[in-house]
């Protein structure tokens, strides 16, 4: 028992040491997360800074205005700012397009808005029509009753086997 | 090769304009020898387009640089099959590739003119338009034969290395054969309105066709997105990249088409909001059209961008009015009578299944033009990435999986109670169960946790249909329960060809569920080192290289771990093309049910030369693709004509004619169909 948790310290001690040139960047979840949220500013790519793989470069991973941004959102998660302002920060840096989604104010507050109040209009929209066809069911006659065996065969004889 | 391809290009140009012009006046004049005359020319610019093809093919296969178009896509070590796709790999070349599938669907178009030769003639008309926009295109603006300046070189730059892969030499021609096909039901469904065709007709007409176009942009987005998997190595199949959003968005109206033609069909209705949905489905495709080849949103397919945007915007603008012209003239001849007996009916889920497919169509062309809205008006661009995509597509996604579980069920006009519980009381319990027996095993997210129910839910609802039919069938034909349900399905192909699609439908979520579980981990590894992911343990052997005429490979060989187990050796790579100085990642994939073992060798890392490989554990990935098969064998199934039905042949109990008829013989008492045939 003893020599099988102490190859289990040794083979996390192994995997920690050789993580330990890229685990300068992205040291806890919250940085991480962090990560996904800003954009890479190097230029060529639109990617986010923790997800940065750059198709077809010379090497595919972080570059390094990516891994300058992760470094940076390590230092200020240490320093315990918050997502606010550590987003904030870069936003000042960098501008609105920083953020890998729109900012939730001023004019860009319409890019949430709408994916909202389209469907509720149309949904409402729906809804009116519905109403509107039930209406005007209701006032015509109910059809009378058509035997199965003859609806089939009316349908059969009309070609119209298909749904 | 490139006088003659540039000649039968202006040749196809003429020839369409002819067809398109001596067309229009001999409808209008209703002159049936001009018409005939457009009719054949129309033809003849399928021959002429397919010369210029055929020369442009030709001259990548004989290294002929002094072709700007070749000596930029293609070079001498590159392998057959790639310079055959070089064809479609650029700008120019994929326009003409473009004409040329369209000038052929065209050509079988106006080949089968006798199924309706008036409404055939105008669909051959407005394809003759359509057909002229590109030949001008090809001719005036990105000419695949334009010639190189100067000195001819000894070589070409190469194919983009990206591209160099089996899936992208048949992804572009699907998607544009799935772009492409839209023209043809556009063309009959605007020919009919034209026209004031009466009746649907046209519908019926060009069912096969939507569906034939709908299952080729299906392939080609599914190809896209395995390409997108396997080779550019970031782990994703689906990026919400600007181009991946443009062939999303006329397969959401081409769906909801697809869906809401059945109420015109069956109940006469939503005639003039089926004509919009394919206006909007065909000015959607020139849309993706323009937005890969303009540049006007950046996105990974860079490499397709220039400067004809503005010839794409003119087209639409010219597209759209012309539909609204004739939309408004003679919109008269689309009015129905709309009823709907029950909110608890087919008719009500169809309206909301459209619904839900125009919102999220809405959304993804919201979120791909924000950035160009917004430095329109505040002059700062924002950046609308895959975050807001997932979080305004997954609660419409999931909506949609709903809808597909119980819109099918709903009989037409209504519903009764007793139905409703007959449908969905087992389905969805076995979904909460599901949701159960997942919530105990730790799947505690909101979002994966509801699509699992539906999908089970769905699932079974699937199951329970063919079942119930199969079960009919069995004991009316005395057959075993499996003999049935390929009898059920022959029978009426189109409605069980449905049901297998939606359960395809349904693997492709469960599959996209995964992705809320991803995990990932990236590590500077020299060999005898190892990386951790998920429960494996990646252990580095050794690195070497290759290389031939076409490329250098650099490759890692690791060892994989599981519990302590080797379990597979793997051996990601990355190839370095001289020719064009790009570099591609060649991903490693340890693929199962469960989950894909994902790695990729990053390179060496740039701040100290030691090799990185980063690894993903990916859950569920591979039921996306075999969704995505589900689906495509599901349209077929649903393309193939129904297996006509026997009439039931029951025995007369009463005693023959003076014995002129045998006792026993039969007479018909009934049709045999599959149960609920008739949908």
């Amino acid at each position: 028992m003893i020599s099988r948790r102490a190859t289990l310290a040794m083979a996390i001690l192994a995997t920690l040491l050789c993580l330990a040139p890229f685990a300068s960047a992205q040291q806890t979840a919250r940085a991480k997360a962090l990560g996904l949220r800003v954009k890479c500013m190097c230029g060529g790519c639109n990617d986010a800074a923790g997800a940065c793989y750059h198709s077809g470069g010379e090497f595919s991973g972080p570059c390094e205005a990516a891994l300058g941004m992760l470094k940076e959102i390590d230092q200020r998660v240490a320093r315990n700012e918050s997502d606010d302002e550590i987003l904030k920060a870069f936003v000042k840096e960098y501008g609105p397009t920083v953020l890998m989604e729109p900012p939730k104010s001023g004019f860009d507050l319409t890019a949430w808005i709408m994916p909202v109040a389209v469907p509720l209009i149309a949904f409402i929209a729906v809804w009116e029509v519905v109403r509107r066809w039930r209406r005007r069911a209701a006032l015509l006659p109910p059809a009378p009753d058509v035997p199965a065996d003859l609806l089939a065969r009316v349908h059969h004889e009309a070609g119209r086997d298909e749904s | 090769m490139p006088l003659i391809g540039s000649f039968a290009l202006l040749l196809a140009l003429a020839l369409a304009a002819y067809s398109f012009i001596a067309g229009a006046m001999g409808l209008s004049r209703k002159d049936d020898r001009l018409v005939e005359t457009a009719r054949r020319a129309g033809i003849a610019s399928w021959a002429a387009v397919t010369i210029a093809g055929v020369a442009l093919v030709m001259a990548a296969l004989g290294n002929d640089f002094s072709v700007s178009y070749i000596m930029h896509h293609s070079n001498r070590d590159l392998p057959i099959a790639y310079k055959f796709a070089a064809l479609w790999s650029g700008q120019e070349g994929s326009l003409l590739f473009w004409a040329w599938l369209l000038s052929t669907y065209a050509l079988v178009l106006r080949l089968r003119y006798k199924v309706d030769a008036m409404l055939f003639n105008y669909a051959s008309v407005i394809i003759a338009a359509v057909q002229v926009f590109f030949f001008l295109l090809v001719n005036f603006a990105a000419n695949p034969f334009g010639l190189v300046s100067g000195t001819i070189p000894a070589d070409g730059n190469g194919l983009n290395p990206l591209l160099q892969y089996p899936e992208m030499v048949i992804h572009p021609p699907m998607l544009y054969l799935g772009y492409v096909g839209v023209t043809v039901p556009f063309a009959f469904a605007l020919g009919a309105l034209i026209m004031k065709y009466p009746g649907e007709k046209w519908i019926h007409i060009t069912r096969r066709w939507t569906m034939v176009a709908w299952l080729f942009l299906t392939c080609g987005i599914f190809l896209g997105a395995h390409w997108a998997y396997e080779v550019l190595g970031w782990g994703g199949y689906w990026g919400w990249d600007p181009v991946e959003n443009a062939s999303l968005l006329p397969w959401l109206t081409m769906t909801a088409f697809l869906h809401s033609v059945m109420m015109q069909e069956k109940r006469g209705m939503m005639k003039m909001w089926n004509m919009w949905l394919i206006f909007t489905t065909f000015l959607l495709a020139i849309f993706g059209t323009f937005l890969t080849r303009s540049g006007v949103v950046s996105s990974v397919h860079a490499f397709a961008q220039s400067s004809i945007g503005t010839w794409f915007v003119w087209f639409l603008a010219i597209a759209f009015a012309t539909c609204v012209f004739f939309f408004v003239r003679n919109r008269e001849t689309l009015r129905s009578e709309h009823r709907l007996e029950s909110l608890v009916s087919r008719e009500s889920s169809f309206l909301f299944n459209n619904l839900v497919l125009l919102v999220s169509c809405f959304a993804v062309l919201w979120g791909t033009l924000f950035p160009v809205l917004s430095e329109a008006v505040t002059g700062s661009k924002v950046t609308v990435g895959p975050p807001f995509f997932n979080r305004v597509n997954v609660p419409i996604g999931i909506f949609l999986v709903l809808l597909t579980g119980v819109g099918p069920l709903l009989a037409w006009r209504k519903t009764s109670l007793d139905a409703l519980q007959r449908n969905f009381a087992w389905p969805l319990a076995g979904g909460v169960l599901a949701g159960i027996v997942a919530f105990a095993f730790g799947f505690r997210q909101f979002y994966p946790l509801m699509c699992l129910i539906l999908s089970v839910f769905v699932a079974l609802t699937i199951f329970s249909e063919f079942y119930r039919g199969a079960r009919v069938i069995a004991a009316r034909e005395n057959i075993n329960l499996l003999s049935a349900i390929g009898e059920l399905t022959m029978r009426n192909t189109r409605r069980y060809g449905g049901y297998v699609i939606h359960f395809g439908i349904v693997l492709i979520f469960i599959g996209i569920t995964g992705s809320a579980f991803n995990k990932d981990a990236q590590a500077e590894l020299s060999v005898g080192q190892s990386l951790k992911v998920g429960p494996y343990t990646l252990l580095c052997q050794n690195f070497d290289s290759t290389a031939n005429d076409n490329y250098q490979s650099a490759r890692a060989t690791l060892e994989v771990f599981r519990n302590g187990k080797s379990e597979m050796m793997l051996y990601p790579e990355r190839r370095f093309f001289p020719a064009s100085g790009e570099t591609e990642t060649i991903v490693a994939i340890r693929t199962s049910p469960l989950r894909d073992l994902y790695v990729v060798y990053a390179g060496r890392s740039p701040q100290d030369g030691n090799p990185v490989i980063h690894a993903y554990l990916n859950p569920l990935v591979k039921w996306i693709w075999f969704g995505g098969i589900v689906v495509i064998l599901g349209t077929g199934l649903a393309l193939m004509p129904n297996r006509r039905t026997a009439l039931v042949l029951s025995t007369v109990p009463e005693k023959s004619w003076g014995g002129a008829v045998p006792a026993s013989a039969p007479t018909t008492g009934g049709v045999a169909r599959g149960a609920n045939a008739d949908d």
